[in-house]
């Protein structure tokens, strides 16, 4: 919507420049136009040095060849009018309907107007007054006369005019800019709908009608897409959960019958040790499965989020002590750090995942330092949010797989190291948080949980 | 009511045994039979169950949620219409899990598939006893043990030594009360608060310092070098050494 305020403004604004140029450059064009002709016309005709040549000669008058020249090619005629009585005393070419003797309004109105229809200029003479005349119909006489003040005040009235102008050219554009700003403003919903994803009907009627049927086209279309990805997404989720589910009755005979050979005392203990392994197998399978059918759970949104007031303090002691309790070996130092600001931080989360989260990450330092590491597990507040750091001084991460984790390209990918990392990574973004994951420089890894 | 009476114990029960799974059903009946329980019934489907639950009246049923003809969450709400025997669920998906979790469904107990034998017997024994054995016949037992040479009766609160005899206040009693109940394995310091002050222990710190002083004053022979009651920095305290009487 700003977008299209902005547009009308520099529509506006435009049409103003347009039209203001326009006065501009028609004025202009005047101004030439009336100089120009003005001069061509002076050019071939100066009355008073046709005028002045003319000299009173004993007792008639001549004309240079000139001037007389001049007055023939011109088509035109002279007279002189004697001061004294009215009468012509001197002609050339003179037409036949054109008088002998004037009186003062004669002279008066001709002056000003026309002589039976021909257009004359006249000058002073020291004899009389010398009338030269064109032909008929050959010049368009206009005699001007304006109040003092009228023509006083010229300038401002100028300016007057170029702003009313400017004004009016403003108020034109804006009002069609409006008309256009209103057809326009569903169209931009209509964009933004689309956007934001949600369903979009515009009415298709007026003048932007067939970009209204483009935009509900697209948004048709995204729908559809949309919904074949989400019924993709969910056919794959339930695939998954369907196979984790088909594995697991069977899995739950092998893990029976070979706990029962595992502890079956007639057995040799060769025997017993092989059935045990096939147990413990058996065992990372089930973790495995319900990893699997966990991580595609979370990559979709399908796994509920069972939100409560979680004490994460207690809920990292308890995840420690429970590693420790379930026989944790000696090789091991298994830390919990409390800062001070965090003994008492309660995010809302789901405490099942929470809790599975922090223990993949302790059960991750473990799995990849057999030969036993100091684990640390550290809780404080940084800018409000709860950062959560487990890091040990062990191997650490390849460079490659530290890059997979950092910036995950495809997040479900089943890596050769479980998903236990990218299971923690789902369960913080499910929390709204952050994941971090890096090598330590004096050796050993840490993995940083910022949770809101 | 008669039937309680005539139980001699939880092996009595006869069991009801629902799954569609041939080879898990005997596996199941295997580990029930070495386990002790005699009167084992299998059915195969909802309609099967339904049947057998008229004719025969289980004293407990293990039930599995995924039948072919039905799911097991229907098949119990139609059982609780008539009966409270106890149920225990086998489920193999993870969706199950939150059904289960999230309505009361009135099932005893679940367990996920894949089980270990013990998993299963554990529990199963667990909701039987509950069902036909309840703990108020019992409760007037607790335990009494012993810590070196000092004997520990969690009945009178009494803590005897050879020529004395302390009686534990009632916090110092919570504590050790949970703490022999997860002997060996340490304690969190935020579960000995809920046990003693039902609070988290954000403010409890150095309330629960002086009552395991206290306690150590009372049971151990030399209190500022404990054997038994050990503090596990950072996280809470182990109560080891303990002998059942």
């Amino acid at each position: 919507m700003k977008n299209l305020m902005k547009i009308l403004t520099r529509y506006v604004l435009s049409a103003a420049g347009v039209a203001l140029i326009l006065l501009v450059v028609n004025f202009a064009a005047l101004i030439t136009w009336t100089t120009q002709s003005g001069k061509t016309v002076r050019k071939n005709y100066d009355i008073a040095q046709i005028a002045d040549s003319l000299l009173r000669s004993d007792g008639g008058y001549t004309l240079p060849e000139t001037a007389r020249n001049k007055i023939e090619t011109n088509r035109q005629w002279a007279m002189l009018i004697d001061n004294n009585s009215g009468t012509v005393i001197w002609s050339l070419n003179q037409p036949s309907e054109v008088p002998q003797s004037y009186t003062v309004s004669d002279v008066a109105g001709f002056t000003r107007w026309y002589l039976n229809g021909y257009p004359v200029t006249v000058w002073k003479h020291p004899d009389g007054l010398f009338v030269l005349g064109n032909e008929k119909d050959s010049v368009w006489k206009y005699c001007v006369t304006e109040p003092m003040a009228i023509m006083d005040n010229a300038g401002v009235w100028i300016i007057i005019i170029l702003i009313l102008n400017s004004l009016v050219a403003v108020l034109l554009a804006l009002l069609f800019g409006l008309r256009l700003f209103r057809s326009l403003k569903p169209l931009a919903k209509g964009i933004e709908d689309m956007a934001e994803k949600r369903p979009v009907e515009l009415s298709t009627c007026g003048l932007l009608g067939d970009l209204a049927a483009g935009i509900n086209d697209t948004s048709a279309q995204l729908k559809r897409q949309e919904a074949a990805l989400s019924k993709r997404d969910n056919a794959r989720t339930t695939w998954i959960a369907g196979i984790s589910h088909d594995i697991r009755t069977p899995l739950s005979i092998v893990m029976g019958y070979s706990n029962q050979l595992e502890e079956d005392a007639e057995l040799p203990q060769s025997k017993r040790e092989q059935a045990g392994i096939i147990r413990r197998q058996s065992e990372r399978i089930k973790t495995l499965v319900s990893d699997l059918s966990l991580a595609s759970k979370l990559e979709y949104d399908m796994q509920p989020i069972r939100r409560s007031e979680i004490a994460l303090a207690a809920l990292l002691r308890q995840t420690a002590v429970d590693f420790l309790n379930s026989g944790l070996s000696d090789s091991y130092d298994l830390d919990v750090i409390i800062k001070e600001d965090a003994q008492n931080a309660m995010i809302s989360g789901d405490e099942e995942l929470l809790r599975r989260a922090v223990s993949n990450l302790i059960a991750n330092c473990i799995q990849h330092n057999p030969n036993g590491c100091a684990i640390k597990v550290t809780l404080e507040k940084t800018l409000g949010n709860c950062s959560l750091t487990v890091s040990d001084n062990g191997v650490g991460f390849k460079q490659e797989m530290l890059d997979d984790l950092n910036h995950p390209k495809n997040s479900a990918r089943l890596e050769n190291h479980g998903l236990g990392l990218t299971i923690v990574r789902q369960i913080i973004k499910a929390h709204g948080g952050i994941t971090k994951f890096y090598n330590l420089a004096e050796g050993g890894c840490t993995v940083v949980l910022s949770l809101p | 009511m008669t039937v309680v009476m005539k139980m001699k114990d939880i092996f009595d029960c006869k069991l009801l045994m629902v799954d569609d799974e041939p080879e898990l059903r005997k596996m199941v009946n295997e580990i029930l039979r070495r386990e002790g329980f005699v009167k084992i019934i299998s059915a195969s489907n909802c309609n099967e169950a339904r049947q057998i639950f008229i004719h025969e009246k289980p004293d407990g049923v293990i039930l599995d949620v995924s039948l072919p003809d039905g799911d097991g969450f229907s098949l119990l709400s139609e059982i609780r219409t008539t009966s409270a025997v106890p149920v225990l669920f086998l489920s193999a998906r993870d969706e199950d899990e939150n059904r289960l979790l999230g309505l009361g469904l009135g099932a005893d107990d679940y367990i996920t598939k894949p089980f270990l034998p013990r998993e299963l017997t554990l529990r199963l024994r667990a909701v039987l006893s509950r069902a036909y054995f309840p703990v108020i016949l019992k409760r007037t037992e607790k335990p009494i043990f012993r810590l070196g040479k000092t004997k520990i009766d969690l009945n009178s609160g009494a803590v005897i030594t050879k020529n004395d005899q302390l009686m534990l206040t009632a916090k110092e009693f919570a504590l050790l009360e949970k703490l022999y109940e997860n002997r060996g394995n340490i304690v969190t310091g935020d579960s000995l608060c809920r046990a003693a002050w039902s609070d988290n222990l954000y403010g409890y710190e150095n309330t629960l310092m002086v009552h395991i002083r206290r306690l150590r004053e009372k049971i151990e022979p030399e209190p500022s070098t404990p054997r038994y009651l050990l503090t596990v920095r950072g996280l809470g305290y182990k109560l080891t050494g303990v002998e059942d009487r």
